[in-house]
């Protein structure tokens, strides 16, 4: 645990002073929400299934980007080869990284969700709460997933190209989910309409980072 | 194992698709020796640390080290390991003091800050210890590397030919730290195609070849000469 730890205060620390992955990521999600807000037509009312699509759009993609990040840092002067040869555990490594990519998408959408409500109208920021339970699930279930084959990926030549290969086809029923929850919570339904939704987005989270878990001794060895 | 026994291989096979890197490897080291071992380009030197340092699964055959099996605690293990690779294993973006605490704590040492001081004095780089990794010249981060793989103050050290692309001084420095570990009664595996550097500090000298151990004797049987022959011959033999 405290290995991981110490990982984990790495990345944070060289991506506080270097913030490469933040700035990809608040970009890209910036952009996709104000070329979307551009292209829906003035004075149209947003519906909340209208909303929480545009939301997902803008988080999925703008995470993928910070995803495909999340072992660069190693591969310069092959560090993943020094943190696999310290007493690190494989699945200690997977959970620093993981949890890194949760920090830095929960980190994201602190900046992204103002523009959205800004944008979209501040009807939606009423459902604020029940929306963070609903991102913890989707960032964690987007880390588990995300990280897993970023750790795949690590090796490969273009993996910039091979990540959201692997990644979205796999993820797509956890945005799936995420955007019908987030749906029901901006059109103000109770929590047991949609509470079946986020059992499921957990069940996700559970099963790809126990697989990460699994797998990750597999994945950083030879 | 026998009772002075510290590192045991045995029966160590790898292959790298349909590429037979080792075959069938065996040998044993008591604590304290020192072993060169020479091979031609090929022959599985490489591998061989690899699979002891645990980066690389053999596909049949054991590592023992001081009598445990590595799959039974290779974390443990790790704590008790150096490995100098071809590699920096530095991060460019964090100083030469910063480098070398985040190492010493992942070795879960004492004091890391103190241990890292230590280090940076030993490969005279006190002075630039606030300076990015990524600033320093080739020759500063070679011995930056070196300090690195010492931050645990390691039982066995591996090194992958350590001395090539080394400038003068951190080879000096290489050579005076290993025959201050090979003093202390460190275990040293080291890979390399330098004859009179490998025969000068070894207690035990081996030639790998086509993934098998072909020669391996204590250092004192060896005439240099008789040596180099040998060894040109078996490179020969398998280039020819």
């Amino acid at each position: 645990m405290r290995s991981a730890w110490l990982v984990i205060r790495k990345d944070l620390r060289a991506e506080l002073r270097r913030p490469q992955a933040m700035i990809a990521m608040l970009f890209f999600g910036f952009l996709l929400l104000v070329i979307l807000d551009v292209a829906v037509p003035a004075g149209t009312e947003i519906t909340p299934e209208t909303g929480a699509g545009i939301l997902w759009v803008a988080i999925t993609f703008s995470s993928v980007l910070g995803l495909g990040r999340s072992f660069d840092r190693e591969k310069e002067n092959h560090c993943l080869e020094g943190l696999l040869l310290s007493p690190l555990s494989p699945e200690g490594l997977f959970g620093a990284k993981m949890a890194v990519n949760c920090i830095f998408m929960g980190l994201a959408e602190l900046a992204i969700l103002p523009l959205f409500f800004i944008l979209y109208g501040d009807a939606f920021l009423r459902s604020l709460p029940a929306l963070a339970l609903v991102l913890l699930l989707a960032n964690s279930g987007f880390a588990a997933t995300g990280t897993l084959f970023a750790a795949i990926t690590a090796g490969a030549d273009r993996n910039e190209a091979l990540l959201p290969m692997l990644f979205f086809p796999l993820v797509m029923p956890l945005i799936a989910m995420a955007v019908r929850a987030t749906g029901m919570i901006f059109a103000g339904a109770p929590l047991p309409e949609y509470s079946s939704w986020l059992q499921v987005m957990a069940a996700f989270t559970l099963i790809f980072t126990g697989l990460g878990f699994l797998v990750s001794r597999h994945i950083f060895r030879d | 194992m026998a009772a002075d026994d510290y590192l045991e291989v045995s029966g160590l096979c790898k292959e790298y698709e349909g590429c037979r890197a080792l075959r069938d490897l065996s040998f044993r080291l008591a604590r304290g020796d020192f072993l060169t071992l020479f091979g031609p380009n090929g022959a599985g030197k490489s591998t061989l640390l690899r699979i002891i340092a645990t980066l690389t699964a053999p596909d049949s055959g054991r590592v023992r080290v001081d009598g445990a099996d590595l799959e039974d605690g290779s974390e443990e293990f790790r704590k008790r390991l150096g490995f100098i690779s071809h590699h920096a294993l530095l991060y460019d973006q964090m100083s030469a003091l910063e480098n070398l605490v985040f190492s010493a704590s992942l070795y879960g040492v004492a004091d890391p800050g103190a241990r890292a001081e230590e280090l940076l004095a030993q490969v005279d780089l006190q002075l630039h210890r606030h300076r990015l990794a990524g600033t320093f010249s080739r020759g500063m981060r070679q011995r930056l590397s070196i300090a690195r793989a010492l931050v645990n103050d390691p039982d066995l050290l591996l090194l992958d030919e350590p001395f090539t692309g080394l400038d003068r001084q951190a080879a000096l420095l290489l050579g005076e730290l290993l025959l201050v570990l090979k003093e202390r009664r460190r275990t040293i595996i080291m890979v390399t195609h330098d004859l009179d550097r490998g025969l000068a500090m070894a207690s035990r000298v081996g030639i790998l070849a086509g993934g098998r151990l072909a020669f391996l004797e204590p250092r004192h049987r060896i005439d240099a000469a008789a040596f180099a022959g040998l060894y040109l011959a078996t490179i020969n033999g398998e280039t020819s």
